[in-house]
């Protein structure tokens, strides 16, 4: 919260530049923006009345508020699709997945953003390819390998390939922000007497708040809803992940949309709470970080 | 020197974990997979070496070219689409007031919703029966041009370009949004001085200073739009008559629906080569205009 | 060269401490898998009645009574999600690690894990109850006899696949009668279409659709089912034959004639079935499972005008057109490796979910059966009670997808969109031939 006003201060006074772009935002473009948003709002309006519908009433009138609300939905939902553990694990599994991300991304990244070494190159041109690869294909190989390390059904078949899937993104978002971090900064640290451990953790990693708020989004996203790793490498009932909660009220002849949407609805939350969190985090630029203070 | 030798210290340390654990997982699996691709195997019983094979028979298939096209378009749609927009809105969208907060986090949430949900909706939209596309353009009586957006060949995949781009928009935006916190209000300031008219200041500061990014999302455009799945799974299982096959759903149905994985194998080796090819040109075009 | 032996140094111990985890958690299975050593039988099973429907909860609770009834044996039965089911199967399959007990269908899913030697048959249990056995309706076990003499599941339920529903309110508004040939279905369609009402709704948006209610129908009027099984094993019959074209033309002339409202193959199966119920279309072709999904989505006064029979006839057909297509649902498969004490456990839950108790009460969650058994009239929809009647009455004929390989299947899946957005009927005809002369020669 505290930075949060500084950061505010900041735009009101040592920006004048973006007070001027926003100036610039007429009420003609500001209509356009809320037309955009309302566009962009109403997939998520829409999940939320039509969790509340019979299936006869999402059918009937997809449009319109639900004809009679059946809160009983989400509580059937919740049950049936064991979705309080499921809730559990995946929190579990997204918050280890992530932090880990997180830690071994930013670290990687900044070694690569500021180092020269011999196989820097190469380095990079690996993490490179694991931005390519569709996921499908890897799931026989992973399975196969799991299998015979023994990681199979326990969390840490979800977390490692999580965090490993992950890590690309994390590692080239960070390169690309670390980038723009001027060198004399940690110039200025060394002559301090701080190591490079000391210069990362004190100066660098303070400094990426938003580029870690942007990582941490994207990488929450991906682990929350993933299907086909939780499908595929856990057995177990109990170490299962939400997902599988959300696919169980359709099979290959119908959808149930009451109890899909009902799950959907309670499912979407946590991720939004997330993003709203980080999305001012994203705004805390280093010019309000430690840079001068 | 000291700092030499302690920096080859960190170095190992700090890249060492997030690598191995990469390449035990990622990397290893690809190796595994291409491996398969020499092979002609169902995913289960017997394999048999078939060496260049597969890829021979990918090649000869039209099937494979055309969705190869489409993802194309994906990645055209993407690169001139998403990119473009999502920055405007991290520009326009840089206050912290609340309007700028609340459009933000609604740019935003196309992300959070699953593609099911994404695709009925949009399913809704392109109706031809009742959707919002067609009612619209018979309201303004172009009644002509409307269709079954979905169903029909000569437009459906560029009709699915549309939701995919609307999704994918928010994390471009908070993606430049944390990168152009990094440009010292020094320098803005010193641009406004010179009197640099907006496009300008665009074109000539702010770009430049977040181009490391610009050319990271360029990456991620590529790498995803190649790798696209889900929207289309969900809108039209690639069809009708593979019309909007992609080369993800078309690894995808050989590897499980027909018992091919050696072939699906060797499709997704080849999804990665093109990857590669394009990053390949993406770099060398990015960088000499940052030169 | 130092850089290179701590990278190989750290990734070594990294392979041990990720296997010391794994090991760790093997053991622990190990343990719990040993039968000699405590007195219970562990016994794994993998079905796909995961969802909130009559039939996956009558499954379930067969299951659970199963539990009950043997408190030795310790049951660890999983509900998967049935979009992910074959894919988690196949991965699984691929690593050896299939459960004791596995849902399998009919057709090329089953054969394939045959082929690959992970299934053995289940024939004893047939053997040990010739009662049983003997009360499933012809063709029930077709699917599942890989070998002479061998069965490898027992169906748990029937696949009929091509009712023709048809709304008796605005048959009677148009004063239209209901096809019973194609020359009354095309002129039906003619009427429909003047008066702005869509004949026939169609979700074809996943390509099995139009390919398992409609072709397979047509095809057993034009040919008759033994020129398809002929084709099928490619032995004196081939899908370029003038009959297969035939078979595709009439299909065409649906099309041709606006038999389907526009935009069918952009929505799917649950979508088409909501037009029709909801008056928007005069006939849906559809399989048992509209009998499900419509009686828990649709309201009574909808479901009140709503009828079924069979496809019209074909004029000059060599086939036989009082006839539904279908055959023989899925079962649960034996795997390979299951032995002993398991195994005995294993073909006990097989007929604990399949056996004439169970049957039963899968008929009587509104969902097909492939066994003689009578049903309480007052337990089912009345839509289904006439479904379930007008099956007894007719002759099951083969769903292509059952008997085409799995690569054939996609080819004529596809190849029935490709004659929907203009396609020519040789050319699809072409296609599928070559695909099954590609499976049916090794």
């Amino acid at each position: 919260m505290e930075l949060g006003t500084t950061r505010t201060t900041r735009t009101a006074t040592a920006s004048p530049g973006k007070k001027i772009a926003e100036k610039g935002l007429s009420l003609f473009g500001k209509l356009i923006l809320l037309g955009y948003a309302v566009g962009t709002l109403y997939p998520l309006y829409w999940l939320f009345i039509s969790a509340f519908k019979t299936n006869e009433d999402f059918f009937n009138n997809p449009y319109a508020l639900p004809k009679e609300w059946k809160i009983d939905n989400i509580f059937r939902a919740w049950d049936l699709g064991d979705m309080g553990r499921g809730m559990l694990n995946s929190t579990f599994v997204t918050l280890t997945s992530v932090i880990l991300t997180l830690v071994l991304g930013l670290l990687a990244g900044y070694v690569l953003s500021r180092f020269q070494f011999r196989f820097k190159k190469i380095v990079v041109s690996l993490f490179l390819a694991g931005l390519m690869i569709p996921i499908h294909s890897t799931l026989v190989p992973l399975f196969l390998m799991m299998k015979e390390v023994g990681l199979l059904d326990t969390y840490g078949a979800l977390i490692l390939p999580y965090t490993a899937f992950e890590l690309p993104i994390a590692i080239f978002l960070s390169m690309g922000y670390m980038a723009s971090i001027p060198k004399e900064i940690e110039e200025a640290a060394m002559i301090d007497g701080n190591g490079w451990w000391g210069i990362f953790g004190r100066i660098i990693f303070p400094l990426c708040t938003p580029i870690i708020a942007t990582i941490t989004i994207l990488a929450f996203l991906r682990f929350w809803n993933d299907f086909s790793f939780a499908l595929v490498f856990i057995n177990t009932q109990a170490l299962k992940t939400l997902p599988l909660s959300l696919a169980l009220f359709s099979d290959g002849f119908g959808t149930d949309y009451a109890l899909t949407m009902g799950a959907m609805a309670i499912a979407v939350i946590p991720t939004i709470v997330v993003y709203l969190i980080l999305q001012d985090q994203i705004m805390k630029g280093m010019v309000a970080g430690s840079i001068k203070g | 020197m000291p700092t030499a030798v302690r920096s080859k210290g960190f170095i190992a340390l700090a890249l060492l974990p997030a690598l191995i654990l990469f390449v035990v997982f990622v990397i290893v699996p690809i190796i595994w997979s291409a491996y398969y691709g020499f092979f002609e195997w169902k995913g289960i019983g017997a394999t048999k070496f078939i060496g260049l094979d597969n890829y021979r028979e990918i090649l000869q298939d039209h099937i494979f070219w055309r969705a190869l096209k489409n993802n194309m378009i994906l990645i055209v749609s993407a690169i001139v689409g998403q990119v473009p927009i999502a920055l405007i809105l991290a520009i326009v969208l840089l206050k912290n007031s609340f309007f700028s907060r609340f459009v933000r986090s609604a740019v935003f949430m196309p992300m959070v919703l699953s593609t099911v949900v994404v695709g009925l909706i949009w399913g809704y939209i392109y109706n031809p029966q009742f959707g919002l596309v067609n009612t619209i353009l018979e309201a303004v009586g172009l009644e002509s041009w409307s269709r079954a957006w979905l169903s029909d060949v000569k437009v459906n995949m560029f009709a699915i370009t549309i939701p995919i781009n609307w999704s994918n928009i928010g994390p471009y935006m908070i993606i430049f949004i944390a990168a152009l916190q990094n440009i010292s209000p020094e320098i803005d300031d010193a641009a406004n001085i010179d009197g640099a008219q907006k496009g300008k200041k665009l074109f000539y500061v702010t770009l430049p200073m977040i181009w490391s990014t610009v050319v990271v999302t360029l990456v991620l455009c590529i790498s995803g739009s190649l790798k696209a799945f889900d929207h289309v799974m969900v809108m039209t299982h690639g069809g009708p008559a593979q019309s909007t096959e992609l080369l993800a759903t078309y690894m995808y149905n050989n590897t499980f629906r027909v018992y091919r994985y050696g072939y699906g194998s060797a499709v997704s080796t080849i999804i990665m080569i093109i990857s590669a090819l394009l990053i390949g040109i993406n770099y060398i075009l990015t960088r000499k205009k940052a030169d | 060269m130092k850089k290179m032996q701590k990278m190989s140094l750290m990734l070594l111990i990294m392979m041990f401490i990720i296997s010391a985890c794994g090991n760790s958690g093997d053991n622990k299975k190990a343990e719990g898998e040993v039968t000699k050593k405590d007195d219970k039988v562990k016994l794994t099973v993998w079905h796909n009645f995961a969802g909130d429907d009559l039939r996956a909860k009558a499954v379930r609770s067969l299951i659970e009574k199963f539990q009950q009834d043997n408190p030795n044996i310790e049951l660890d039965a999983q509900a998967i999600p049935p979009d992910g089911y074959r894919q988690r199967l196949s991965t699984v399959a691929a690593g050896n690690e299939l459960p004791d007990l596995f849902f399998v269908y009919a057709g090329s899913h089953s054969a394939e894990l045959y082929k690959a030697g992970l299934l053995q048959p289940i024939t004893e249990l047939a053997d040990q109850n010739p009662d049983w056995k003997a009360k499933f309706l012809p063709g029930a076990f077709d699917p599942y006899q890989f070998e002479e003499g061998q069965i490898y599941t027992a169906p748990m339920g029937m696949s009929a696949t091509s009712f023709l529903y048809y709304n008796t309110a605005i048959f009677e508004q148009y004063k239209v009668k209901v096809p019973t040939t194609w020359d009354e279905l095309m002129t039906a369609i003619k009427v429909f279409n003047d008066n702005k009402m869509t004949p026939i709704a169609l979700g074809n948006k996943a390509p099995w659709v139009a390919q398992s209610t409609i072709i397979g129908a047509i095809g057993e009027r034009v040919t008759g089912t033994e020129w398809f099984k002929n084709a099928s094993a490619q032995k004196g019959a081939k899908f370029t034959d003038p009959e297969f074209i035939d078979t595709l033309g009439y299909f065409k002339q649906l099309v041709d004639n606006n038999a389907f409202q526009e935009g069918a193959n952009s929505i799917d199966n649950t979508q088409a079935e909501q037009y029709f119920i909801q008056g928007k279309a005069a006939m849906m072709i559809s399989g048992a499972w509209s009998l499900t999904n419509l009686a828990a989505s649709a309201s009574e006064e909808q479901m009140k005008d709503i009828d079924v029979t069979v496809l019209p006839s074909i004029p000059g057909g060599k086939g036989d057109a009082n006839s539904i297509t279908g055959g023989a649902g899925a079962g649960l498969a034996l795997s390979k490796r299951t032995e002993g004490a398991t195994k005995e456990a294993a073909l006990k839950l097989i007929y604990a979910v399949s056996g004439p108790d169970a049957q039963k009460a899968i008929a009587e969650s509104n969902s097909m059966v492939m066994y003689d058994t009578d049903i309480d009239q007052s337990k089912v929809s009345s839509l289904y009670y006439k479904a379930f009647n007008l099956v007894k009455k007719t002759n099951i004929t083969p769903v292509y997808d059952a008997y085409l390989s799995a690569e054939s299947g996609e080819v004529i899946n596809n190849g029935l969109q490709e004659i929907m957005t203009g396609g020519t009927l040789e050319s699809v005809a072409q296609k599928l031939q070559d695909a099954q002369a590609r499976a049916v020669t090794p």
